[in-house]
């Protein structure tokens, strides 16, 4: 469904991404699992076209990304929900989401129907739907970051640190609901720093460092290399 | 005190301000959302009283498909000045916007040297007669001014609040990173801007041009006080450039009356390092981005 390969990204002089080659295939939920600066959220840019890539390619089923603008690729179905969540603080919640709609403004009726399973999904942000985004706590906000992806109408989600800064209990109900997303038949890519969390509801994982790619595998198989539980899950 | 001159005063205020905060609020639209500051602005005033003065004297237009033309034109210099130059200059530093935004400024006045000369020249007035509130006189061209001003920053904001296109631009402004996320074109949104800001400017001046005079330099005080006003109501803030527009167009009215008209283009200035001492975040800070 998308696929990176050789994917090389420079900010300037310094090397964020060196030849990343990764995959996910349609219905899967994959996590990308990687150190502070190691370049999740580069190759999310890259993928999602907010950042040029120096050189390889990204492909969304048989379609070419890389060098396409953001607009476009949203267009074509592949939504990035990013880190810091970057919402419409003095916008209204409801519009908000109704923005996260934007490219299928010609459907409104459909949009609608979304709507309502956003608000099924989040019950909170019924209650808060005219409040003015940049007014709700974080987690209500990643909740609206999330929502407003939805809008969308990805066949390919990528998430970018959806559970940071929230509260451990909070966390919980947000991976819940990616996995929700993901069982609903969205294709899914995560990043995230809780590794043990995120493992629990992956089918397959990455592990970046140094913007390289340095493992890949099932869950279990993650979870149980030593390396990995010492980087990143601290046991 | 006489209260009809003070009235008087009043309307003067109004009807300068107005003017101001039309040019305010295209500098200020620009600058929310591009992060462009926008010398060239002054330019697009002048020009749109020339395109009208032109319509008018060359081509026998009336005052309204003068000031329509005007308008397009302006609009269509704006956009075209967007996609040549600033466009280009998107991922350069800030200073690069500022040194070609002037150079802009100093084209567009050639362009109109060029064609015009550098002499003053008059706008005919078109509704020449007057009318009476409450004891005072106030012309109709200056009703026509204060009446034109409102009607467009309402129908500003009705757009921007209730139609989709102008959500996009308010994202854009909000957070342009979210914005192109969601799918919505940084490009598409800077001409847009660019049109807007430029037929503000124009119908501005056109509607300001019956009362005043046309000259190539006519837009430099001009922007140097909706510089002041945006500083003032907070760069990138609407209602704080339509604020700040009438805070400086009743201080010229009052100060030029009350202290002494020779000081009256320095009253701005005065107002803004006065303001800022107290407030220098501005009267509307903009939400942080
Ligand atoms: N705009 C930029 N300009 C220059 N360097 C950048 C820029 N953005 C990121 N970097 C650098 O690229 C590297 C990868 O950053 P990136 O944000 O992709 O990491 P990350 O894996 O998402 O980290 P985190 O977990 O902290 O979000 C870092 O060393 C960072 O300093
Ligand atoms: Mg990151």
């Amino acid at each position: 469904m998308l696929r990176c390969e050789g994917a090389t990204l420079d900010y300037g002089s310094y090397r964020a991404l060196s030849g990343v080659t990764m995959h996910v295939d349609k219905g899967e939920l994959v996590v990308m699992l990687g150190a502070n600066g190691a370049g999740k959220s580069s190759l999310f840019l890259a993928i999602s076209g907010l950042r040029k890539l120096k050189a390889g390619s990204i492909r969304l089923g048989d379609h070419e990304l890389a060098g396409r603008k953001p607009s476009q690729i949203v267009a074509d179905g592949l939504v990035h929900c990013p880190e810091g969540r970057k919402l419409f603080p003095g916008m209204s919640v409801h519009k908000n989401l109704m923005l996260g709609a934007y490219v299928h403004r010609r459907d409104p009726e459909g949009s609608k129907a979304i709507l309502e399973r956003v608000f099924e999904m989040f019950p909170i942000l019924r209650e808060k739907q005219h409040q003015n985004a940049g007014s709700l706590s974080g987690g209500q906000q990643q909740m609206v970051a999330i929502g407003r992806a939805l809008m969308g109408r990805p066949k390919v989600l990528l998430l970018d640190e959806p559970s940071l800064g929230l509260a451990p209990l909070v966390v919980k109900q947000v991976l819940a609901a990616v996995k929700a997303i993901n069982e609903a038949g969205t294709t899914v890519l995560l990043a995230e720093q809780n590794a043990y969390a995120a493992l629990k509801i992956a089918h397959r994982a990455y592990v970046i460092e140094n913007g390289r790619i340095v493992m890949e595998g099932d869950p279990d198989a993650l979870l149980g290399d030593e390396r990995i539980r010492k980087a990143y899950i601290g046991a | 005190m006489n209260l009809s001159l003070f009235v008087q005063q009043i309307l003067n205020g109004l009807t300068l301000g107005s003017v101001y905060a039309l040019v305010a609020l295209g500098l200020t639209l620009v600058y929310g959302i591009l992060h462009i500051p926008n010398f060239s602005h002054g330019a697009l005033f002048m020009a749109g009283a020339y395109t009208a003065f032109f319509f008018i004297g060359s081509l026998g237009a009336n005052y309204w498909v003068a000031l329509i033309g005007a308008a397009a034109v302006t609009a269509a210099i704006a956009v075209l000045s967007e996609r040549l130059v600033f466009s280009r200059l998107r991922d350069s530093p800030p200073l690069h916007d500022m040194i070609a935004a002037i150079g802009l400024l100093l084209f567009i006045e050639a362009v109109a040297h060029a064609i015009w000369g550098a002499d003053f020249r008059r706008m005919a007035p078109p509704f020449p007669g007057i009318m009476r509130i409450a004891g005072t006189v106030l012309p109709i061209q200056r009703a026509l001014i204060i009446g034109g001003a409102i009607g467009l920053m309402i129908a500003l904001h009705l757009f921007l609040k209730r139609t989709t296109t102008g959500a996009t631009i308010v994202a854009m402004a909000q957070n342009r990173e979210g914005a192109s996320l969601v799918g919505i074109d940084l490009t598409r949104v800077s001409i847009i801007t660019f049109a807007i800001s430029g037929a503000l400017a124009a119908v501005a001046a056109v509607l300001f041009a019956p009362i005043n005079l046309i000259s190539p330099s006519m837009g430099n005080l001009v922007i140097l006080k909706a510089f002041v006003i945006i500083i003032l109501g907070g760069m990138g803030s609407v209602p704080g450039a339509i604020l700040g527009g009438m805070i400086i167009g009743f201080a010229e009215s009052f100060g030029a009356f009350y202290i002494s008209t020779d000081l009256k283009d320095i009253i701005a200035f005065a107002l803004l390092v006065a303001i800022l001492s107290l407030r220098p975040q501005g009267l509307f800070p903009a939400p942080s981005r």
